[in-house]
């Protein structure tokens, strides 16, 4: 334990001095770990005006570039939370993680049997050409989505059988089968004049788009910035407070830190949790942030079958000498102490790894595992692994010795699995620490990729559901169906290779419940299965974090980062 | 062997060895772990039908020699092909950066030269010196320093603890200009100041140590003895004499830096955000961007070969003897 201790303070204090070098004010304390950097969720500024003014130009930074502003072509999250600026859903996510009306006048109705879903759209809408929305748009966005060229997800919108327009305002949805998360589907609506459908690669659209959200682009400087200005169209009297946006596209986040820091820019994009001593330090030059948990949980997928890459589809046919044991599982997480961890690390700024559904509105009260090493011992012991002369325990001359990998050059991940290898020690277990870089960690199945072909024994990233409709995650992750194999050329991420028959029905079952208080129940109980058979082992829960200047008012997430600009005509700035 | 013969041999060892690299690099590219693909593997809502369509948009179905032979005979044809994640052309994605690093990489060239030419010419005249001490003491330190971590510390120095008068740092830390103001030359200066001392400060080093020790061998040689010894002033023998003849190699140097110009430095540009060509490789790169990858890798790759060709037929020009060899 004391060894532990001296690795987690070492630890400590070398981010501190690695930290400490941004600073100009030279902080003698360290960044208090129970209070450091308390989420303000609706931060007021001290000494704010009133109300909110118009006029000005907010400069929002980011580290990747946006490449293509045609959301059925767009492929990474940055691309998304920047096409929210003047792309808008009939429905979307609010910052309390509830669905809310945009586009639509009302959340839409449902037919009794849960087939046959009704919007009405709002009345009035213009895109930022002048054009009058109508339902058209919507038909126009779901053929984009359908289409040969689409980059985007068609799960769900595969379900659907028709789709129609019963007056310019009103769209009938029908659905071959219940698809229980349906309010999910048309979070973004692409205008129809945008271009055919079969050249969508080519449209003007793409460099030169037009939407009904606040803002619109006027510039577009390929490796510099993007200029976006008021939709003259937009619904609201008065709204957008701010004349333009403009995002920058910066080399590096530490970059970005500095320019925050000077008054460069006003926000900064794409945060980390490994930022929050960063970030505290610059408290006293006017930056704050606003961080949500978004539903991704930093976590370790334990492996149930063989390392050796013969993916069998049931690991009892080739199981992991180690590990398919569930004994040593739980052995592993009553050695883990995620509390320290959270506190330590990431200074108390997140919450411990409850379950899979920890937050928002299906989540679960599940308790965090408990840390209890002499439980740890007593299940290893029980389990015939017996002390060697190393203090790393054996059976039948087999040491009890695991492989981790995560993703190079992380530095809270390394710092993570350091202080995992001291503590599963303390009970006898040797982790080995072998990483890769993240496109090595996350290839396909056509790549050799080493989670499809089960070549690990832990590995340790983020993944989480979509909380407002865990649906996709739980299939792809803990259902049987979704084990990579040959035969089904790897499609899924059950990368443990679990299977529960229980666990995969309730996930079937919830797919096709329309009842959201029993769609809510499956999953929990999917969530307490879970827990008990360890496929995973959650360690701390991620936050969506964006830093920004305290004169730039109204900047709220949501736990969606596509939904990144969702009241961006809020958005105003204190001279 | 006469000359028309070298040249024909030189141009057709030439086109091969460009096909060689062609064939290295795309093989290389492929053999990259994940790939283009990784960004959707992640996305637990794609659907393994998503995941058909689009890796079949993207032609990665096809075996290897097919894809590189359909990569190859649309690039003879001119048709660099689409960006992956832009769906641009590639042309015009480079073509939009060029004068970027055009800008950036030519005023540097021009400072490196007015840096390192005189330094080079002092401390190899004042050998042993103090001055030649200092001198070859920072040029061992830019040649040395990692290029990334003296950026950062220009920025945190320049950009963020000095501040001018008015309390706004004293030079702007990243980009070309400042955004939303209209266009001002004084301003376009200033966010050249860093990236340009970085540049020049790596680069005028090596520059400066090659000028140093072939001004060194010049004086050493018979013929400057000669030229001191029928009482020429020593101004006239150093820069007369001594330089001409060790300018000669230095122009060889310049002449295989010349393609950079169309690369750019991909860490300066990095580093300082500047939007060209460096960092559109090094983006492209980082997402697997194939057609855009190999494009810039290829352009390079006949622009290097071109000006050796070019510094090669100067030589046999200049010098019967390399023909024949």
């Amino acid at each position: 334990m004391k060894s532990l201790k001296i690795t987690l303070s070492f630890l400590f204090i070398l981010s501190l001095l690695l930290t400490a070098c941004g600073g100009n004010t030279a902080p003698t304390a360290a960044p208090d770990a129970s209070g450091g950097g308390e989420a303000p969720a609706e931060a007021v500024p001290t000494a704010a005006p009133s109300g909110p003014i118009s006029g000005g130009t907010v400069i929002i930074g980011t580290p990747q570039e946006p490449q293509i502003l045609n959301t059925l072509l767009s492929g990474s999250s940055i691309e998304d939370a920047v096409i929210s600026l003047f792309i808008e859903g009939l429905i979307q996510v609010n910052e309390n993680g509830e669905y809310v009306p945009v586009l639509a006048k009302d959340l839409p109705e449902i037919s009794e049997d849960g087939l046959v879903v009704t919007y009405h759209l709002r009345e009035g809408v213009k895109w930022s050409d002048g054009l009058d929305f109508t339902c058209e748009d919507v038909t126009f966005t779901y053929e984009g989505i359908m289409s040969d060229l689409s980059q985007v997800s068609t799960s769900g919108y595969s379900l659907i059988e028709s789709i129609e327009c019963l007056d310019p305002l009103t769209v009938e949805v029908a659905f071959s089968e219940v698809y229980a998360p349906y309010l999910r589907l048309f979070s973004y609506i692409v205008p129809r004049n945008a271009g055919e459908i079969d050249q969508m690669e080519t449209w003007d659209y793409n460099q030169k788009p037009t939407g009904t959200g606040p803002f619109v682009l006027e510039e577009l400087a390929p490796g510099d910035h993007l200029t976006f200005v008021r939709n003259p169209y937009f619904r609201e009297e008065d709204k957008p407070y701010l004349d333009s946006v403009i995002i920058k596209i910066l080399p590096s986040r530490e970059t970005g830190m500095q320019l925050l820091k000077t008054g460069e820019i006003h926000a900064l994009w794409d945060v980390t949790e490994a930022d929050f001593p960063a970030l505290a330090q610059m408290e006293a030059d006017g930056v704050s942030y606003v961080s949500v948990q978004n539903g991704d949980i930093e976590q370790l997928v334990l492996n149930f079958g063989a390392n050796d890459g013969s993916a069998p589809a049931d690991p009892a046919e080739n199981p992991h000498p180690i590990l398919y044991d569930l004994r040593i599982r739980q052995a592993i997480q009553y050695a883990i102490n995620k509390q320290e961890i959270a506190d330590t690390l990431l200074y108390g700024n997140v919450k411990p790894g409850a379950s899979v559904l920890s937050f928002g509105q299906y989540a679960c009260d599940l308790p965090v595992s408990e840390y209890d090493p002499e439980k740890a011992k007593a299940l290893l012991e029980e389990s015939g692994w017996k002390s060697g002369s190393d203090g790393i325990r054996e059976k039948d001359g087999t040491r009890l010795s695991l492989k981790i990998a995560t993703t190079t050059g992380n530095q809270l991940r390394e710092q993570t699995e350091q202080v995992l290898v001291e503590m599963l020690k303390q009970v006898g277990i040797e982790l080995v620490i072998e990483n890769v870089p993240s496109d090595v960690l996350f290839a396909g199945w056509e790549s050799d990729g080493m989670r499809d072909h089960g070549k690990f024994d832990i590995v340790m990233y983020t993944t989480g559901p979509y909380i407002f409709a865990p649906d996709s995650h739980l299939y792809s992750n803990y259902h049987k169906d979704s084990i990579p194999t040959a035969e089904n050329e790897g499609s899924g991420a059950n990368f443990s290779r679990y299977i529960n028959d229980d666990v995969s029905a309730w996930i079937d079952d919830a797919f096709v419940t329309t009842d959201d208080a029993q769609r809510h129940e499956f999953f929990c109980k999917v969530a307490e299965q879970i827990n008990k058979d360890i496929p995973r082992i959650y360690l701390y829960d991620r936050l969506s974090i964006t830093a920004y200047r305290t004169e730039f008012h109204n900047l709220v997430i949501s736990p969606s980062f596509v939904d990144f600009a969702w009241n961006a005509q809020e958005w105003w700035l204190e001279p | 062997m006469s000359m028309g013969t070298y040249f024909l041999r030189r141009i057709l060892q030439a086109i091969l060895t460009l096909l060689v690299i062609s064939m290295v690099i795309y093989g290389l590219l492929s053999t990259v772990p994940g790939g283009f693909m990784t960004v959707y593997n992640v996305r637990d809502d794609m659907t393994p039908e998503d995941l058909a369509r689009i890796r079949a948009k993207f032609g990665l179905d096809d075996p290897l020699p097919v894809r590189y032979l359909k990569w190859l005979s649309a690039t003879l044809q001119g048709d660099l092909g689409h960006s992956f994640t832009s769906k641009r052309p590639v042309t015009q994605e480079i073509v939009e950066r060029l004068p970027n690093t055009l800008l950036l990489m030519g005023i540097s060239l021009l400072t490196t030269l007015l840096v390192a030419v005189p330094l080079g010419i002092l401390s190899a005249v004042k050998k042993y010196s103090l001055f030649d001490h200092i001198a070859t003491t920072l040029a061992f330190a830019g040649q040395s320093l990692p290029v990334f971590w003296f950026g950062l510390l220009l920025i945190i120095v320049f950009a963020v603890t000095l501040r001018g008068s008015d309390g706004r740092p004293l030079l702007p830390g990243a980009g070309m200009y400042t955004l939303g103001q209209p266009f001002s030359l004084a301003d376009r200066i200033r966010h050249l100041i860093m990236p340009v001392t970085m540049l020049t400060f790596v680069s005028a080093a090596g520059y400066m140590r090659y000028l140093r020790s072939s001004m060194l061998d010049v004086i050493n040689q018979d013929y400057i003895r000669t030229a001191r010894a029928k009482g020429l002033r020593e101004r006239k023998v150093i820069y007369k004499h001594a330089l001409r003849n060790a300018l000669i190699p230095l122009i060889t140097l310049i002449g295989l830096d010349l393609p950079s110009l169309f690369g750019g430095a991909l860490f300066t540009e990095t580093i300082f955000a500047w939007p060209g060509v460096g960092r559109l490789y090094f983006s492209a790169a980082l997402k697997t961007d194939y057609p855009l990858v190999m494009a810039i890798l290829m352009i390079e790759a006949v622009l290097i070969i071109l000006s050796s060709l070019l510094v090669d037929f100067l030589y046999a020009w200049l010098d019967p003897r390399i023909r024949l060899s």
